[in-house]
């Protein structure tokens, strides 16, 4: 026993020792080689991903894909920083800020707005961004005398538009293959919890139907077959040809009842996205938008089935993605995804950084940046809202490609050249004049000749429900 | 006198210093092979170390949100520790800890009553709820025999979906949804710096109170008795079912109290994400540090500060550029190095024992 242990301490003595001197020479050797060439210092951004990191396909991925083109563009160079679990937002926002070349932090996603707030009221001299946060919301209700807080900016987007463009593209969609003898005579949306935020994506969503609808109108001198002209959506002293015209607009009629939508009171319960998305395909519905994050792949199971049970390739029935391009998960079937540029949102952070202007930004509009369709940041167009593209899936497929390589799993349904192409084929089967519509609705929102109703109040809510149902 | 403390001091020092070289030897040959990983993969091990260590160690901020880390795992590292102590393989703290964070919520959002009373109370609902999750196990293994780790995993899975149920559609922050309400200002432990409260000293002051319950009471002596030598303990009349029911219910107590620490001491958010990201893992991760700390509770205290110091850590090497699976992948050599020691004999005593039943 007491042989046992002298042995024990004399091995564990020489390892000290030898680490101790491995130690010392990797040192010297390490300061050495550091101390040699000074390089040019240069200016550093850091990027706090929300949990996941790389390989989401979603917020993470494109805020890193931002950092590049910044890196790109700019000179600077992007750090990354992981977050594993919530407890990481305060600690990796601080370790950059610490870092005195990193000039700009940008947190992705809205899990990180106090840890922001955080963070950045005690490094003063940082700038500090958030992809989608409220936290200078969070710093008016808490600490109304510093509002808005110089060096912090939220990041936001206006779905509102963006919803606008696909519920554009539903409606059309349904018009188009109910002229090819189809019966559909609606379009559908899976909501999660029924807060403010997603009041804005619904009225988008169904006001950018009935823009649609009239543009059918007006193009071909007729209603659009079913969706437009069936008296099915309601009856009443207000009612005129299967269209609403309440005393509130005077004047000006409405495709109220067009949209099927449900708030299934959950952003993680798939099962939910797909009981909800069922029904609405048995009624009919020739899309539904995917409001409720991961409840997409609930929509996406139900298409799935029906595909499966007609034996089909391509839809319909379609799905609608949101946030990032989705038209990847199931290609043929997804028509199209609202896209929030969290790209562009990193980039413009750091050339707002580097011009010196983040806080003249901050100042003229209270700390929020909102970027969608035809915005201006002081006097700059800056965009940040898009219908999603062949190019954008192109990007989206190279992250998943990335993906895979990263975490070894299978990622992508089916071989990337394959998605592309079916991708490609979906969206020239159907008629072109669908995509030209949603071009001219986004330049006529980018013009100002049209505005998407922006709703994030009660009243406004109720308000808007009442016209288009 | 003197001559007494010296001896005191000398008798403890002679019976750490097998388990302290151990550990020496085990962290050394954990950061080696780490070093080695990181040399294979290009990256400079030495710069890496000490970013890991001047960013945890090398300044206030950096020590206190290491403690916060570590506060969480010394009280699952409790529960297991106990277990381990009566022969239980109790993995059931990580699901204890949902529990208790959710009842950390329960009382502590909802509910008004002054500064130190509701603090109080939220805190003792959340380890009642903890310890309420481990009765259904301490009941199948007494009466039914059913082997406590299959219990407790199918009772932590049960526990997450539970949880995640009660804060989407019990206890969401109205207009946010991402998330359970933070709890009122009265029911949240002073902050002593960066994320670290006060609940530090509550988990330390729990874990005295186990080590004297453990080593000082009749109680706590047939607890041992019956992992050390359950005939003995058959055969002196030591109720198992007693032991069971105490044995998992303070060991519930503990992660129920583990899970509170990160509602009513853990700033800025002071809730839980309905991902149960803040409290997930935290039972398993102190199962490495009941295994590094030799099951012992004041063992358990340090080495949940080496854990706290390597995960708060870890980000710096990754800000030097390290892989972030590399860097987990690092720390999980050391931890796994650290806890061979005790597992070893651990599974010496189960093969032993097993002959001997034979």
């Amino acid at each position: 026993m007491r042989r046992n242990t002298s042995a024990i301490t004399k091995t564990a003595a020489i390892i000290i020792a030898v680490i101790i001197i491995v130690a010392g020479i990797g040192g010297f050797l390490y300061w050495w080689v550091r101390l040699g060439p000074a390089a040019p210092r240069k200016i550093k951004i850091a990027v706090v991903s929300d949990i996941g990191g790389r390989g989401d396909l979603s917020f993470n991925d494109m805020a890193f894909k931002g950092g590049e083109e910044a890196e790109r563009d700019f000179g600077v160079e992007m750090i990354e920083l992981i977050s594993k679990v919530e407890a990481d937002y305060v600690p990796n926002l601080e370790t950059a800020a610490k870092d005195p070349d990193v000039k700009l932090i940008v947190g992705v996603g809205f899990l990180l707005s106090d840890a922001l707030v955080k963070v950045a009221m005690k490094y003063p001299d940082k700038n500090f961004a958030g992809i989608d946060t409220y936290a200078q919301a969070i710093v008016k209700d808490k600490y109304p005398d510093k509002y808005p807080l110089p060096n912090l900016m939220d990041i936001k987007f206006e779905e509102h538009k963006g919803s606008a463009l696909v519920g554009a593209i539903g409606c059309l969609l349904a018009a188009y293959y109910n002229e090819k003898g189809g019966n559909y005579p609606y379009i559908g949306g899976v909501f999660g919890i029924e807060i403010p935020v997603l009041w804005k994506f619904e009225i988008g969503y169904k006001w950018g139907c009935d823009w649609a609808l009239k543009w059918y109108e007006k193009k071909f001198g007729r209603k659009a077959p079913i969706i437009g002209e069936d008296s099915r959506y309601g009856t009443g002293p207000n009612w005129k040809d299967g269209m609403y015209c309440p005393p509130e607009t005077p004047g000006e009629c409405w495709y109220k009842g067009r949209v099927l939508w449900t708030y299934t009171g959950t952003f993680s319960d798939i099962t939910k996205g797909y009981e909800a998305a069922k029904p609405m395909y048995a009624k009919g519905a020739i899309a539904v938008y995917n409001i409720a994050g991961p409840l997409g792949l609930g929509i996406n199971r139900a298409v799935k089935e029906i595909a499966e049970a007609k034996g089909l390739e391509m839809g319909p029935p379609f799905w609608i993605g949101v946030d990032a391009d989705q038209d990847w998960i199931n290609p043929g079937f997804v028509i199209v995804s609202m896209i929030k540029r969290v790209d562009r949102g990193v980039y413009y952070a750091t050339k707002l950084t580097i011009e010196g202007k983040f806080r003249d930004v901050v100042r003229e509009y209270e700390g929020v940046m909102t970027l969608g369709i035809g915005t201006k940041i002081l006097g700059i167009p800056m965009e940040g809202i898009s219908a999603s593209t062949l190019k954008d899936l192109d990007e989206f497929v190279k992250m998943g490609i990335n993906a895979e390589k990263l975490t070894g799993k299978k990622v992508l349904p089916m071989p990337p050249e394959e998605i592309k192409a079916k991708v490609k084929k979906m969206r020239e089967l159907v008629a072109p004049w669908i995509w030209e519509a949603a071009k001219e609705l986004e330049e006529k929102i980018r013009k100002g000749e049209v505005e998407v109703p922006c709703v994030f109040t009660k009243e406004k809510i109720d308000y808007w429900r009442k016209i288009l149902g | 006198m003197t001559s007494a403390a010296i001896q005191g001091v000398k008798r403890l020092f002679q019976k750490l210093k097998r388990p302290l070289l151990e550990s020496l030897l085990a962290i050394i040959i954990g950061l080696i092979i780490g070093a080695i990983l990181m040399a294979i993969f290009g990256y400079d091990p030495i710069a890496a170390y000490s970013a890991l260590l001047i960013g945890s160690l090398g300044s206030f901020d950096g020590i206190c949100e290491s403690l916060a880390n570590a506060t969480p795992l010394m009280l699952t590292g409790l529960t297991f520790a106990i277990g381990m102590k009566s022969g239980y393989f109790n993995v059931g703290a990580e699901g204890q800890a949902y529990l208790g964070a959710i009842g950390a919520i329960m009382i502590g959002s909802t509910i008004h009553l002054p500064y130190g009373v509701h603090l109080a109370i939220a805190t003792l609902f959340a380890m009642f709820m903890g310890a309420l999750w481990s009765l259904p196990v301490s009941a199948l293994k007494a009466w039914r025999g059913v082997h406590e780790v299959v219990s407790t995993i199918m009772l932590n899975w049960m526990a997450l979906f539970f949880v995640r149920y009660l804060i989407e559609y019990h206890y969401y922050e109205p207009g946010r949804a991402e998330r359970a309400m933070p709890v009122l200002p009265t029911a949240r432990y002073q902050v002593l710096g960066a994320s670290l409260t006060t609940v530090i000293f509550v988990a330390v002051a729990f874990i005295l109170f186990a080590y004297f319950l453990l080593w000082r009471t009749t109680l706590g002596y047939e607890l041992r008795l019956t992992g050390s030598n359950p005939e003995a303990a058959r055969y002196i009349g030591i109720n198992s079912t007693r032991v069971i029911f105490l044995n998992f219910f303070l060991g519930g107590l503990a992660a129920g109290l583990a899970g509170a620490t990160q509602v009513l001491g853990r700033p800025p958010a002071w809730t839980i994400y309905k991902t149960l990201g803040n409290v997930i893992n935290l039972g398993f991760d102190g199962i490495g540090a009941a295994l590094i700390g030799r099951n012992h509770p004041i063992g358990i205290i340090f080495a949940s500060i080496l854990l706290g110091v390597l995960s708060y850590g870890a980000r710096f090497m990754m800000y030097l550029g390290v892989d972030p699976d590399l860097t987990r992948a690092v720390n999980g050599v050391i931890i796994i190095a650290l806890s061979l020691p005790e597992l070893y004999r651990i599974i010496k005593r189960l093969i032993v024992g097993r002959r001997e039943t034979e």
